[in-house]
Order: C-alpha cells, then sequence, then structure tokens
C-alpha cells in the first residue's frame, strides 16, 4: 500500500511539469500586456517598455520557464504583478473557502443524486424515474450564473430566508477569528453556535448552485450502476434467503453500485474546485476560482500560474485519495 | 467476523471524534448562555455592531498602497484611510485644504510651496509633517527610495503617467522635493503646470505613515498586512476576497465619522450588489448597470443615486485613413450619427449628450456657444459628395471588448452607429481585438481607422482630459492630426495661473476641437449608485470617490 503511494507521489513529477508548461505557455499565448491592464487608457508605449523590464517580462520565455520552475520549487510563488500580494500567502488565505464549498457542493450532489438514482432504479421506468431524471438533467442545463441570481432572488430577495451572498454575516463577521479557514468547523471550534448558525446559512445557496453540476451525473451513474448491479446472481440469492428488500438493495446492491460513483465523484470534486469560478463570483465567495479569474483578464502571470499549479495539484491528489478509497469499497481490490 | 472487527477498528476513531464533537456541540447548547471567555464576545465590535454601515464595492482592491493602485475599488477604501494635501470640496471638483492648509506657486510658476496641517496625527501615532511627506513623495517618484521596494515589484505606475517619468528621467516634471521646514514642503519643477496641486490631489496620492511602511517593508497594504492614513477611518482588518472592517478614527481632523463602524464588501457582479442591497445587507454601493435603475425605483427601500459624470465616451476618427484626412468628411459622420436617439436608447437617464469632450462637471472651462451636431443626414450626404464620396466609402471601425462606464454596452452601440452610417453610404465593418491588445494597437501607427474609446478623469482639470488627447505625442492614435494652435494653449494653461485666463484657453481649445471633429464626443454617463432609504449624508464626488465620514445610518 505505502509503496504504491510512493509510486503515485512520484508519478506526479512528470504532471507537474506538463502542468506548469502548459499554464505557462497558454497563458503567455494570449495576447495582452499586465502594463496595459494596470495603466488602462492612459497606457504609453514608453511606460509599458519600461514596466516590462522592471517585471522581467522582456527575458526570452524559456528563460522565465525556468525562472518561474526553480522558484516553484522553492515553494516561492512570487508576488502578483499587479497588485504586489504575495501569491502563497493569498493560497494559505483562499484555499479553504473554496474547497468548504465545493465539499458542500458535493455534498448536496450526494445527498440528493444517491436517492435519486436508487429511487429511479428501484422504480425504473415509473414516473418517479422520469421526474428524477429530468430535474436533474434541467439542473446540469442551467447555466450556474443565472441559477445563482434566480436563488439569490428567490430566497434572499423575496423570501428572505437565507442570506444572498458572502460567507459570514456582518454582525457575526466581526471578532470571528478563523483558526484553519473553514468557517463550519472553526465556528464548531469557538464554540460560536450563532456564527455557525450564520456560516451554514450562507453555505447553503452556493452550495446548491454549483452543486447542481455533478447532481445529474451522480444520479444517472447511480441508476444505472444499481440497474446493473439489482440483476446479478447474488441479488436473487439474498432476496431468496428472505433478507427484507431494503436490506438487499442499501446494503448488499447500493455498496457494490457505489464504486463507479465515488470515481465520479473524486472526479468531480477536482473538476468543480477549477469550475467554481462563476459559482465564487456571484456569490462573493472568497475563494481561488475567483482569484484565478481576475488574474486571467489582468494577465497577472504569477497569480494564474501558481493558483492553477496549486488547483492541479489539488485535483491529482483528491484523484489519489479516491483510488485508494476503492479498497474500503470493494475488498478485492489490493495495491501493490 | 476478523475482517468485520478489523473494518469497524478502522472506522473507530473516525466514530469516536464524531461523538467527541456531538458531546461538546450538545452540552455546550445546554451550558452557559454568557460565554464570556468567547472572542467573539469581547470583541469592541460587539457593542456596535447593529450600527455598522456597510458599504458594497464593486471588487476586491488592488491594494491599500498610495500610489500603486488605479483601480476604482482601491481607490474607494484609499478614501476612507487616507488623506491627501488636497481635497475636493464634497460634490465638486473645487480643490478645498486637505492635509496642506495652503498652496502656492512661485513667480515662474516652476515651484509649489505646501504649508502643512499642523497637529495631525497618523493613526498609529506617527506625527504627520513635512518629513512624513517627503517619504510618501518618493517612494512613488524616486527609484533608489528605500521604501519603494521596487525589487519586490512595486511599479507606482500612476506616477509617470500623471507627471512625465520617474526621478531621474528626462521627462519627469518633478526635479526636486524640498522639506522646508517641519510643515513646508516645496515642489520644483521642470515647467511651469498649474493643475499640478489638483493632480497631486487625486485619489491616488494619499499619505502613509513612514513608520508604517517601514515596519510593514513590501507586504505594506496587502491583506494580511497594514495601511495606515490619517483618514476618518481606522482599517482593523482585511479579509481576502471578501471584506474590509474599518473603525472611526474620532481624532479625525474633518470631523469624526458619523458611525462607528464601516465594513466594506467587496461584491463583483452588480446582480449580486443589487440583490445584496435589497435584501438590507448592505447599505449602499455603487457601480450598477443603467438597466438596474428601473428595480431600483420599484423598491420602496432604495433610493438611486447619481454621480455627475466626469468621463466622455468618443468615436475617434484617424485622419491618417484618407477619407477621413479631410474635415467635411468627419463632420458628415457627427452629423449621420443619432446621437439624442442613441443616447435615450442604451443610458437613458443617466447619458448626457453634448458638444463638449470636457464632462459637464467642469462647464466652466467649456465653450458655451456650441451645440451638439444635429441629426441631418442629407447634409451628412451633401458634405461627403463635396468631398468626393458621394458614393461612400468603406470603413473599418473598432469597438471595444469590454465594458467601460462611459461605453456600457460597446457592440450595440457601434452597430446603432454603423447603420446611421450605413444611411449615408458609409459601409462599416465592426472589428474588436483584446482589450490590452486593442489599447496598444490603436496607438501603434496607422492605429484603426475608426474606434470607439473614452477616459475618465484622474482629477478635476480639463489638462487631464485635453493634454493626453490633443497635446503633443497625444495623436498617434488619430494619423498624427495636430493643431498647433491647440497645443500653444495648452501649454499656455498649464503655465497660467489666473483661472479667468485659463477658462478662456479652454474655450478656444474646445471651440477648435468642435470644428475638427477628431475625436466626436458621444456621451458623458453618469454612475448609478443606490443606497436604502435610512441612509443619509452620502454625497458622491464626480472624482468617483468619497470618504463616508458624513454617511449616517437612522
Amino acid at each position: 500500500m505505502l509503496r504504491y503511494i510512493v509510486r503515485r507521489l512520484l508519478g506526479l513529477v512528470p504532471v507537474f511539469l506538463g502542468i506548469t508548461l502548459l499554464v505557462f505557455t497558454l497563458l503567455h499565448a494570449i495576447p495582452g500586456d499586465p502594463a496595459v491592464f494596470l495603466m488602462g487608457e492612459r497606457a504609453t508605449p514608453d511606460q509599458i517598455a519600461a514596466f516590462r523590464e522592471q517585471m522581467g517580462l522582456n527575458e526570452p520565455l524559456p528563460i522565465q520557464y525556468l525562472t518561474f520552475l526553480g522558484s516553484l520549487l522553492r515553494l516561492d510563488f512570487g508576488n502578483s504583478i499587479v497588485t504586489g500580494i504575495p501569491i502563497a500567502a493569498e493560497i494559505g488565505r483562499r484555499w479553504a473557502a473554496s474547497f468548504e464549498l465545493t465539499a458542500s457542493a458535493v455534498l448536496f450532489s450526494i445527498l440528493v443524486g444517491v436517492p435519486a438514482g436508487i429511487i429511479a432504479a428501484v422504480r425504473k421506468n415509473s414516473w418517479v424515474d422520469n421526474l428524477a431524471m429530468t430535474v436533474s438533467l434541467v439542473g446540469v442545463s442551467m447555466p450556474v450564473y443565472w441559477l445563482g441570481l434566480l436563488l439569490i432572488y428567490l430566497f434572499a430577495v423575496n423570501l428572505g430566508w437565507l442570506p444572498p451572498s458572502g460567507r459570514i454575516g456582518i454582525s457575526e463577521g466581526f471578532g470571528f477569528q478563523p483558526i484553519t479557514g473553514f468557517y463550519v468547523l472553526d465556528a464548531l471550534l469557538r464554540f460560536n453556535f450563532t456564527a455557525l448558525r450564520d456560516i451554514l446559512a450562507h453555505l447553503i445557496l452556493p452550495a446548491i448552485a454549483l452543486g447542481t453540476i455533478p447532481l445529474a451525473i451522480v444520479a444517472r451513474l447511480t441508476r444505472s450502476a444499481m440497474l446493473e448491479v439489482l440483476s446479478q446472481d447474488y441479488i436473487r440469492t439474498a432476496r431468496a434467503k428472505g433478507l427484507l428488500e431494503r436490506w438487499v438493495i442499501l446494503k448488499h446492491a447500493l455498496k457494490n453500485a457505489l464504486l463507479p460513483v465515488i470515481t465520479i465523484i473524486g472526479l468531480q470534486f477536482g473538476t468543480l474546485l477549477s469550475s467554481a469560478v462563476l459559482t465564487e463570483t456571484i456569490f462573493s465567495w472568497p475563494g481561488i476560482g475567483e482569484w484565478i479569474y481576475g488574474g486571467i483578464l489582468a494577465r497577472d502571470y504569477p497569480v494564474v500560474q501558481g493558483g492553477v499549479v496549486f488547483v492541479s495539484i489539488t485535483f491529482v491528489l483528491i484523484n489519489l485519495l479516491v483510488d485508494l478509497s476503492y479498497a474500503f469499497f470493494d475488498p478485492r481490490i489490493q495495491y501493490k | 467476523m476478523i475482517r468485520r472487527w478489523k473494518r469497524w477498528r478502522r472506522w473507530q476513531p473516525v466514530l469516536l471524534s464524531m461523538v467527541f464533537a456531538l458531546t461538546i456541540v450538545l452540552s455546550n447548547c445546554g451550558g452557559s448562555p454568557d460565554a464570556t471567555d468567547s472572542p467573539e464576545a469581547s470583541s469592541p465590535a460587539a457593542s456596535s455592531e447593529q450600527q455598522a454601515l456597510v458599504f458594497g464595492l464593486g471588487g476586491q482592491p488592488a491594494n491599500l498602497e498610495p500610489g500603486n493602485i488605479t483601480d476604482n475599488n482601491s481607490i474607494y477604501v484609499h478614501e476612507q484611510i487616507y488623506d491627501r494635501l488636497v481635497h475636493f470640496e464634497p460634490g465638486t471638483t473645487s480643490p478645498v485644504p486637505g492635509l496642506a492648509t495652503e498652496w502656492s506657486a512661485s513667480e515662474d510658476g516652476l515651484t509649489w510651496t505646501f504649508t502643512l496641517r499642523e497637529g495631525v496625527t497618523f493613526h498609529d501615532g506617527t506625527p504627520f509633517n513635512a518629513e512624513a511627506v517627503r517619504v510618501n513623495v518618493e517612494r512613488w517618484w524616486d527609484p533608489a527610495s528605500p521604501t519603494g521596494y521596487r525589487d519586490a515589484g512595486r511599479g507606482y505606475e500612476i506616477w509617470p503617467g500623471l507627471f512625465g517619468g520617474f526621478k531621474g528621467d528626462e521627462a519627469s516634471s518633478l526635479v526636486s522635493l524640498n522639506v522646508v521646514d517641519d510643515y513646508t514642503i516645496e515642489f520644483v519643477l521642470n515647467q511651469p503646470f498649474a493643475a499640478f496641486p489638483v493632480a497631486i490631489g487625486s485619489g491616488y496620492f494619499g499619505i502613509a505613515s513612514p513608520t508604517a511602511i517601514e515596519e510593514a517593508g513590501p507586504d505594506y497594504g496587502t491583506p494580511g498586512s497594514t495601511a495606515v492614513g490619517t483618514g476618518p477611518y481606522v482599517l482593523d482588518e482585511w479579509r481576502s476576497g471578501d471584506r474590509v472592517i474599518l473603525s472611526a478614527n474620532p481624532d479625525y481632523w474633518d470631523g469624526a465619522p458619523a458611525e462607528e463602524q464601516l465594513v466594506v464588501r467587496f461584491i463583483t457582479d452588480p446582480s449580486a450588489r443589487l440583490a445584496e442591497l435589497r435584501a438590507g445587507s448592505i447599505d449602499f454601493t455603487v457601480e450598477l448597470a443603467p438597466d438596474q435603475l428601473q428595480e431600483i425605483e420599484g423598491d420602496d427601500n432604495l433610493e438611486a443615486v447619481f454621480r455627475e459624470s466626469f468621463n466622455v465616451g468618443y468615436l475617434g476618427l484617424n485622419t491618417g485613413f484618407e477619407p477621413l484626412a479631410d474635415v467635411r468628411v468627419r463632420k458628415a459622420i457627427a452629423l449621420a450619427i443619432n446621437r439624442p436617439e442613441i443616447v435615450s436608447a442604451f443610458w437613458g437617464e443617466l447619458g448626457v449628450s453634448d458638444p463638449h469632450f470636457l464632462p459637464p462637471s467642469m462647464e466652466n472651462f467649456n465653450a458655451n456657444d456650441l451645440e451638439v451636431y444635429p441629426y441631418d443626414p442629407e447634409q451628412a450626404k451633401q458634405l461627403l459628395s463635396e468631398a468626393g464620396y458621394a458614393d461612400g466609402f468603406d470603413l473599418e471601425m473598432y469597438y471595444m471588448p469590454v465594458s467601460r462606464p462611459y461605453f456600457p454596452t460597446p457592440k450595440p452601440i457601434a452597430e446603432a452607429f454603423a447603420a446611421d452610417l450605413s444611411a449615408i453610404g458609409i459601409n462599416v465593418s465592426l472589428q474588436t481585438k483584446d482589450w490590452a491588445v486593442y489599447i496598444e494597437d490603436s496607438k501603434k501607427p496607422p492605429g484603426f481607422q475608426s474606434f470607439m474609446l473614452g477616459w475618465t478623469g484622474d482629477y478635476g482639470d480639463p489638462d487631464n482630459f485635453y493634454y493626453y488627447h490633443f497635446g503633443p505625442g497625444g495623436t498617434t492614435d488619430i494619423g498624427e492630426w495636430k493643431s498647433d494652435r491647440v497645443i500653444e494653449l495648452l501649454n499656455q494653461a498649464r503655465a497660467e495661473d489666473d483661472q479667468g485666463a485659463r477658462e478662456q484657453a479652454y474655450a478656444e481649445v474646445d471651440k477648435i476641437l468642435y470644428d475638427e471633429v477628431v475625436r466626436i464626443p458621444i456621451v458623458h454617463s453618469q454612475p448609478l449608485l443606490a443606497q436604502r432609504t435610512n441612509i443619509q449624508g452620502w454625497n458622491p464626488s464626480p472624482l468617483g470617490s468619497e470618504p463616508f465620514n458624513t454617511v449616517s445610518k437612522e
């Protein structure tokens, strides 16, 4: 098992090189200049030249790439060239927010998607099945931006049940000192239950908005995996033994059907982490996606490079964890 | 059985810790409600939390370091923390004393002497004096300043943008900086610059505590660090991507803030900002889109607030492109575009169409006998045929790929221009480029044949609008069009101290530009702001931001 992990981690090295090279090349292939973003309509060719010189943007690209790689290896992500903010520190301040949102979205998709998939499989071709699959399809087809605004207007503006955006309210926010950056956990650790309620209330809408993306996939995959498993011989045996149907489905069938679902959930977690840009923007969520997006618009090379490298490595690591979790769900799988 | 036990062992720690956590939660719920040892209860903010004023800003500030920012989000927060040497009368562009109580130029107009306000201290207790001003100005101007942290990537791009260059550059307007005594400082310039006090008073140049800058090092003004000024509010905390928390400076020299606490939340999306305002979770906000006016007016708890326009959106005509070298053709274009209709369609109440390049907030510098070119396609056609283009010609028109306050929806606006021009036989093909490339390429000869662009003022003086667009070196995007008289007048107004004479010079510039039609002013747009009805004392400045010490909440 340990050997397997080490081998997988070593496999990260070429992945890492590939990611950095790709990000670097793509970013420098987009036309545009950070100096122009900074000075806007005011930029003169002389000032642009001076700025490029100062920021080291006049070096040949291979040299710039090696410099970038070298500082990454020293765990030095550098500073944003637009704002001067140190990138490592900014990732440190923001990653937990993104993780909390992504995890909540995935949780939402599991809590709704798995039961919907099971019911749809058990009542195959019934109206429940059709309804569940249609709803999940609509969910995935609706643009997050639009869905987000819809949720905000319905639940925050018209009904007033939930806060429109942000991570924590104004009065709850005073003096709330995060420890880990995961606000839900921090509120628990601080025994601050007023804040906890408020933080959870802030999480609901963005988690739903973001969670609809994997929801359809989770629901549909659960359904098809369940259908396949339910037709297996051992299920017939279990039923023949006289087990309660509930147990046959939840214990014997579901556990075996879950394997592909878990793979997809793991992949989705990584995808959501990087695609939460719109959700984070519309819900003013102080995460990584919103920050990278701003960096792309401003041609802030170090921010985008650092941010994307961070997200990609996280993505790879999460997939490793998913692979390792197979052993729990299917004891026949062993890692050598 | 053994396998089951193994599996149980694997999950045991997780389950136990969950039970533990649950126990803590439950026991705490039933426990004493006045958990006085929690950090929340001891926070000084707890008492005033109901009163906190909440402002919805259009995004996170780039940083809180004066001289190193150009974005509106930063300037808004700067305005609360820092003062500048020169301030502006609320709601106008007229200069009034800020950290300097008076200022004057020498006979030859080259030396500006500022007398500083006594008895002011920075939020960290450092006294404000001429030395503090020197340290701040040197960081922006002098590449060798030890607290400029240029090695760590500080650029101070705005300084050469407004003052020609850094120390040592030939074009630098500032030649030397002299501390005369504790409360007097002199700026020596290479040529007279009448707008200097107004320019140094622009929102970029807040005066920061030299002690704080030195202590924080290159991180000064970033989320994990500090930002210390003399302004109405003191920075307590900056939560990156989320909010800035400020508390009142009770000793503020220009009147302590009406509210004890100010929270600035960063909400990038305009629809989300308006939703927050309607839900009551923010009290006032800026940078809303023109089409949101109706929604604001439909909500009884909200009020639309208007900021006087301080920008111009124009259509640039490149005289390097043959047909446009003839002024009759340029005039024909001005006559063919139905400005009143376009402005009312795209801006509604929020756009002003007038014949001037300068926004209405500086109307005293305009020629007052000009009329907007009327919509007259017949006369336009006649001018075209006089110029030898009776059959029209093909014209490339570039529209901006991004939304700016002066052109919120560039493409549909460009389509409206194209439709009007096709009526007089000019075939417009619409083009665009990535924003950064757009600006670069427009200035690189030969430039674009025609293009949409605009300008938002940095400070309240015509020089800031005119010199950049019509001064020497400012016309590469319009085929090196030049008017010696305009350049002469602009230089004269730079050197002139007398207000009346300056007004006269700029009025003549206005007239010449009106006749030459190289940049056709299409619109001066008013930014749309909104507040909840229980907010009072907000007086938006045409310059784009204002301190909130007068704003209160009922």
